[in-house]
């Protein structure tokens, strides 16, 4: 369990400091099961922070929708800092952005919090559906305590947690300026079991699945908004000029887009889930990304947002990489 | 009477080295299956996947990168890049049910105008097996 009181103090101080424009964090949301994002922009604010099983963003996108208007004549530019409350896996996120120079460390003040899994809030909507009220879950080890309309109950983590939790190699943030709590200790260990029954199947039973998955993509790209790695200026598919991906959505572009999202995430996705927790269509968008990852791993022994240090994947090589599918 | 399947393939060909032996081919009268439709690029690291995902879309049943040599790239670097590049995109595929084979990619110096014949048949016959590519073909209805 975080304390809460040490989180507010921590976000207390942060938001003082002259060189710190806000501070982002959770708060309760106004309904059901979400936590939903606030911010700090004074002491104040900091009593409204919370942090629970039902925190599930990654709150690293906010750094990278700073807006940088036109300075006006004589104005200077604002190079206050970003304070981000992150988790585990939202601390490789920064790395990674760091790694690719999509933003500079001093820009931001990481406050991490060592995390032991949250609740997907889709598997928590189907246990209580049409709940909308008082909802309350706390961590207990193995188990999450959660207490609707005052009755608590006991569910095994497992049957809550996101898929990203039950594999999570990284509870503890990997980059951070103030760590609240203790470092937590943890065994999981991610084994691609989902990836390698999937590849099991033969072609025609993968595009077939993919087929029925493709054509239910509405193509509102919350996937790529709610990703921290997503950051692009302009994205390929608003690209007019050319224009790669038409606009309409159907199986054709469709397909090329989410063929085309995940390969840009090649080496870059530190497994959040946040896309395929947008996604309101349901499409299991973390199977591409993991077989990537899994790849990555074993051809290239690389890992995303792990070192600020390293090269991106994609702009390195080894004279001795794989190549055996090339004639 | 059914037309035999004649697949169309795009090859992004790299201007230093691939072109050249495809040009070499063609100087030195060598035959090789008209089947590939050569587009130039300065460098096959200059071939965004993009470009691969976008030539399947338009009817394309497979394509073909050609570079240099590894350490013969006139950019140093260019075709060790792209050999990373596709190693990943052909896994997608491959996850997504779409056979990898129909990304292909090779060396061909600008003396190798016999291998480029060569890997031209090849591939040629290889997606000729694999039929048309019909997955997410892009309809063009006004
Ligand atoms: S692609 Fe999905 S899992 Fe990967 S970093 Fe982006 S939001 Fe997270
Ligand atoms: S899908 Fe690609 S181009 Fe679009 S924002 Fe993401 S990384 Fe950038
Ligand atoms: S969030 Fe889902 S439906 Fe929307 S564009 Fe992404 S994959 Fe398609």
């Amino acid at each position: 369990m975080v304390d809460e009181k040490e989180l507010r103090d921590v976000v207390k101080k942060t938001i003082s400091r002259d060189d710190v424009k806000y501070v982002v964090g959770y708060e309760k949301g106004t309904y059901g099961f979400q936590a939903t994002p606030c911010f700090a922009y004074k002491p104040e604010d900091a009593e409204k922070f919370i942090f629970s099983p039902l925190c599930v963003h990654n709150l690293t996108v906010f750094p990278m929708l700073e807006e940088k208007p036109p300075l006006r004549k004589g104005e200077e530019p604002d190079t206050r800092k970003i304070g981000v409350v992150v988790k585990g896996c939202d601390s490789r996120a920064i790395v990674q952005i760091l790694q690719e120079k999509g933003l500079e460390r001093d820009k931001v003040v990481i406050i991490g919090i060592p995390c032991s899994g949250v609740i997907d809030p889709k598997k928590i909507e189907a246990k209580f559906p049409g709940h909308i009220k008082k909802v309350e879950v706390n961590d207990e080890d193995d188990k999450f305590a959660v207490t609707v309309d005052g009755k608590t109950q006991k569910i095994p983590k497992d049957e809550l947690m996101p898929e990203k939790c039950k594999t999570c190699e990284y509870p503890n943030p990997v980059l951070y300026d103030i760590l609240i709590g203790k470092e937590i200790k943890s065994k999981k260990k991610e084994d691609y079991k989902k990836v390698n029954a999937f590849e099991k199947k033969s072609m025609k039973e993968k595009w077939d699945y993919w087929e029925k998955q493709f054509e239910k993509c509405i193509r509102c790209y919350a996937c790529r908004n709610a990703c921290p790695l997503c950051y692009c200026k302009e994205c390929m598919v608003d690209q007019l000029n050319p224009q790669w991906v038409r606009r309409s959505v159907n199986l054709s572009e469709n397909t090329a887009w989410n063929l085309l999202r995940a390969f840009h995430l090649a080496g870059r996705c530190i497994g959040c889930e946040q896309c395929e927790r947008a996604c309101p269509m349901g499409i299991p968008l973390m199977k591409l990304n993991k077989k990537i990852e899994k790849e990555i791993k074993e051809m290239f022994e690389y890992e995303a947002g792990i070192s600020a240090e390293e090269k991106p994947l994609l702009a390195m090589f080894k004279p001795d990489d794989p190549e055996e599918f090339i004639l | 009477m059914k037309e035999k399947f004649e697949p169309n393939i795009i090859g992004f060909l790299c201007n230093w080295c691939s072109y050249a032996g495809a040009d070499l081919a063609g100087t030195s009268r060598i035959q090789y299956p008209p089947n590939l439709k050569a587009i130039r690029v300065m460098c096959s690291g200059r071939v965004n996947p993009i470009f691969v995902i976008n030539a399947l879309q338009q009817g394309a049943d497979g394509v073909l990168i050609g570079g240099c040599h590894p350490g013969d790239c006139h950019y140093e670097r260019g075709n060790y890049l792209a050999r990373r590049r596709m190693a990943v995109l052909k896994k997608l595929l491959e996850h997504t049910g779409i056979d990898p084979n129909r990304v292909r990619m090779t060396w061909v110096s600008a003396a190798e105008g016999n291998k480029f014949a060569e890997v031209v048949k090849e591939v040629t016959e290889d997606i000729r097996k694999l039929g048309p590519m019909q997955h997410f073909k892009r309809e063009n209805k006004w």
